[in-house]
């Protein structure tokens, strides 16, 4: 799947996580901010990836600011994300889910 | 406690009073017409009908934020205010946001993924999201292998005449490769885009020089917001350290400029305290020159303010002196728009 925009998911309160996505050209590039960042970047960054390569996506721009979010909102959010960049948030593909 | 949050109308004068009242008990002090006009929209964030936060947006602007400090959870209250603003700016399809704040609020707004642009004693510029100034440079850069002269020139160029045709010419005879930044700031008698082709086509004959927008980099740093300066004494060096930072710091550096070409301004007390700031902030790095602007024989300077004078006084066949050929077409064939324009009382006088 192609990123078709930009797009935004989550919020900056405590426990969520935000992640803004668009089109890129150099593989799959996450910049992270969070407090945790030192413990849980690379879990964090790997949750995101692998939600994406579900999609098929592999040329995507993320900016994700983490406010403690356990990996099922990570990857709910990251969703989310998706499917506004593709504009797929009407047909939801469950396989990749 | 429920917080939720609220649109404010700041026309309705209870809203406004209430908003006003918060932000003076936090300091902020600064109502003027030409910080508070600009705002779209204000959310408040209320415990039942206790305000405990606020935040307002002015474009894609983050202003007046506000968090009450008797209350608990001011750092909660704070990410509340700007998520809900930055959603409200996401719904409209803007994915790109700037703040500019006092230097102690910095590290709160990088926890929420704001980057630092440039900060000054005064204040500090910040930008989130995307196209980021990143992106930016990325487009325009012209090569990778740095070349041994690079120049830049900064220019609002409303319209592009003699004057700035002199001083390009003069950085494209002293150097390898030339930046021409044309201000974006859509606020002149001639609009942006009208303002960068006239630039592009006077400058053609120049292959060393590329013609650029200034983008949301390089802006009429006059409109900085500045509402929670403490004195209203710092306002000039507070908005054109900033500026020259941003230039220093991102486009010099990215671009690998070396000199900075300034047309002289005896005219403008602004621009002259401007061009003596831009000085110290960039040398020794960044040489900056400046060249003498041109007058006539008969003692008239070249400025673009002289030249919408005259289309203003209707005088278009004096300006053959003023404007190269490529303007001055424009000029002619737009000339029932542009007195359109100052009819409607668009300001003719200023840079």
């Amino acid at each position: 799947m192609e990123i078709k925009k930009t797009a935004l998911a989550g919020t900056l309160e405590s426990s969520d996580i935000q992640i803004l996505i668009t089109k890129g050209t150099k593989g799959i590039e996450i910049e992270l901010e969070s407090d945790v960042k030192k413990q849980f970047g690379d879990q964090i960054c790997q949750a995101i990836s692998e939600t994406l390569k579900g999609f098929g996506i592999s040329q995507a721009k993320i900016k994700a600011v983490d406010k403690g979010a356990l990996d099922c909102v990570i990857k709910a959010r990251t969703i989310a994300a998706i499917q506004r960049a593709t504009n797929a948030s009407e047909e939801l593909d469950w396989r990749a889910i | 406690m429920v917080r939720k949050a609220k649109e404010l109308n700041l026309k309705n004068n209870e809203d406004f009073a209430l908003w006003k009242n918060f932000l003076e008990n936090v300091g902020i002090n600064n109502f003027s017409e030409e910080e508070v006009n600009q705002v779209d929209l204000t959310i408040g964030i209320f415990d039942k009908q206790k305000l405990l936060a606020t935040g307002s947006l002015a474009g894609n602007i983050l202003k007046y934020i506000a968090v009450s400090a008797d209350s608990i959870g001011t750092g909660s209250n704070f990410n509340l205010i700007v998520s809900e603003l930055i959603g409200k700016l996401a719904l409209k399809g803007i994915f790109h946001t700037f703040v500019f704040t006092k230097p102690k609020y910095v590290t709160s707004f990088q926890h929420l993924g704001f980057k630092k642009l440039a900060v000054t004693e005064f204040g500090a510029v910040l930008e989130r999201g995307f196209p980021d100034i990143s992106t930016y440079l990325a487009d325009i850069k012209q090569t990778e292998n740095p070349v041994k002269k690079t120049a830049a020139i900064v220019m609002n160029a409303n319209p592009f005449t003699l004057g700035h045709k002199f001083l390009v010419e003069q950085a494209s005879q002293e150097n390898d490769l030339v930046y021409v930044f044309v201000v974006a700031t859509n606020a002149g008698l001639f609009a942006t885009d009208e303002r960068l082709k006239l630039v592009k086509q006077g400058t053609q004959h120049l292959s060393n020089v590329k013609v650029v927008s200034g983008g949301s980099y390089m802006v009429s740093y006059a409109t900085f917001p500045a509402y929670f300066l403490d004195s209203p004494n710092d306002l000039i060096e507070y908005q054109t350290t900033l500026d020259a930072l941003v230039f220093k710091n991102w486009i010099a550096n990215y671009l690998h400029i070396n000199t900075r070409y300034l047309g002289s301004e005896p005219l403008s007390r602004t621009t002259s305290i401007y061009n003596k700031i831009l000085k110290k902030v960039l040398t020794p790095e960044i040489s900056v020159k400046i060249i003498n602007r041109r007058q006539l024989l008969n003692g008239e300077v070249i400025s673009a303010s002289n030249v919408r004078k005259k289309i203003a006084q209707n005088k278009l066949n004096e300006l053959n002196e003023l404007v190269p050929e490529t303007t001055l077409k424009f000029i002619r064939e737009n000339a029932a728009i542009l007195k359109l324009r100052i009819k409607k009382g668009m300001k003719i006088r200023g840079n």
